[in-house]
């Protein structure tokens, strides 16, 4: 085996290892957000992922103490309710200036349960509501 | 008389001469023992046009879900009340027990019980189909062709089931499901099945567009007794709610390119099964 092929085959091992590590656990209960915290943030979307079984806004925040954006992720419905919601998957572009209202993770990261998001440059405002509250009759 | 025509009467003189040959018995097992799926006739068609019309998309009750989860519990048995418990306070504390994280299907009778996405219901000869939103794999197939449960079935998420119709209402009678498969009241409370659950479902009209389904749940290895509960669906009309495909291992992905700029799916990072920033801890 020469160097490339074994720097090849490594590289294939590593990449196999980091997917596997990558736990499928896209769906769960909403219970992880905490229900009884409103807030808001403001940053600029870096994409808008539309995909069951929940879709993801991705933002980047500016920190209030400066330093680089941070990723944050903030997690809605599916797309199927989300279109009945009147939302397409171009709601949200990126590069799109947003204040997102959102329930955070108890833990701290970076993410939270979408409430609602607003186009800052357009006024537009998109609310989702998920669990028992995501029922449409 | 053209070629498939010769054929089968070919065949129909060879299967009367061997039945002629045969004891009655030995002549009627090959068919017990390789059934086939007939084609539907006309009147198979018309049949269906006097049962109750149970097709189109139907969405749970999920204020319903809550308030039966609330009323009418199972009877968990001791041990597995204990586990209940726990995991009430776990989902109450902000870590829920994660009952459907992966992408399996929930399988049933959470299908039925817990689920928050609508299904899609056919009824065509000889079967009845529910097809489910949020992932293509929620899918039930209820053969009511008269045919039995198969002596023993290969456990599936969905289990077997055969169904028949009295009057207005349809019967479903479902074994074979995968020990591993969840009796949930939520999505964060519900523990394996453990194995020989059996669910009878009586699904009926309640109105022009509300279906019921009143289930009665055997599981021995969980329950005191038999848990009969009920799970109502709203029929939407409108086709915004047509189904749309849906791939639940897709969530864990985003849309991203190669080196090559070819479209790919990039991995999400996840902490305790939900996405978060991937600057986060």
């Amino acid at each position: 085996m020469n160097l490339f092929r074994m720097k090849l085959t490594l590289g294939a091992v590593a990449l196999a290892a980091l997917m596997a590590a990558v736990p499928v656990f896209a769906h769960h209960s909403f219970a992880v957000y905490d229900r009884t915290k409103l807030l808001t943030l403001k940053g600029n979307v870096k994409s808008f992922q539309w995909t069951n079984p929940h879709c993801v806004v991705w933002v980047l925040v500016q920190p209030e103490g400066g330093g680089e954006p941070q990723e944050w992720s903030f997690e809605t419905t599916s797309p199927g309710v989300l279109t009945r919601g009147g939302w397409t998957r171009n709601s949200v572009k990126p590069g799109d200036r947003v204040a997102v209202e959102f329930y955070p993770l108890r833990d701290g990261s970076h993410g939270g349960g979408l409430s609602a998001v607003t186009l800052v440059d357009t006024g537009q405002k998109l609310t989702a509501s998920f669990g028992e509250k995501a029922e449409l009759k | 008389m053209n070629i498939p025509i010769r054929r089968a009467v070919a065949a129909m003189i060879l299967a009367a001469f061997a039945a002629s040959t045969l004891p009655s018995s030995d002549a009627a097992e090959p068919a017990a023992k390789d059934p086939i799926n007939p084609p539907a006739t006309l009147r198979d068609w018309q049949a269906l046009a006097k049962l109750p019309d149970f097709s189109g998309v139907w969405t749970p009750v999920i204020s319903d879900q809550v308030a039966q989860e609330r009323s009418n519990p199972p009877p968990w048995n001791a041990q597995i009340a204990k586990q209940i418990e726990h995991m009430y306070a776990e989902e109450k504390a902000g870590r829920p027990f994660p009952v459907i994280d992966h992408c399996f299907p929930t399988g049933m009778p959470s299908y039925m019980l817990i689920t928050h996405n609508a299904f899609e219901l056919l009824v065509t000869p000889g079967r009845v189909t529910l097809l489910g939103e949020g992932d293509g794999n929620r899918l039930r197939r209820i053969y009511t062709d008269g045919r039995p449960h198969p002596d023993d079935p290969d456990p599936s998420f969905h289990g077997h089931s055969i169904g028949h119709w009295e009057g207005q209402t349809l019967v479903v009678d479902t074994i074979a499901l995968l020990p591993e498969v969840y009796l949930a009241v939520n999505e964060a409370v519900g523990v394996p099945n453990d194995g020989d659950m059996h669910i009878v479902e009586r699904i009926h009209l309640l109105d022009a567009e509300t279906l019921a389904d009143d289930l009665e749940i055997t599981a021995n290895k969980l329950l005191s007794k038999t848990w009969k509960t009920t799970r109502k669906y709203l029929r939407q009309r409108s086709q915004k709610y047509d189904i749309v495909e849906g791939v639940c291992e897709q969530g864990s992905y985003n849309e991203g390119l190669d080196k090559d700029g070819n479209s790919i799916f990039v991995p999400i990072k996840f902490h305790n099964g939900v996405p978060v920033g991937s600057d986060s801890k």
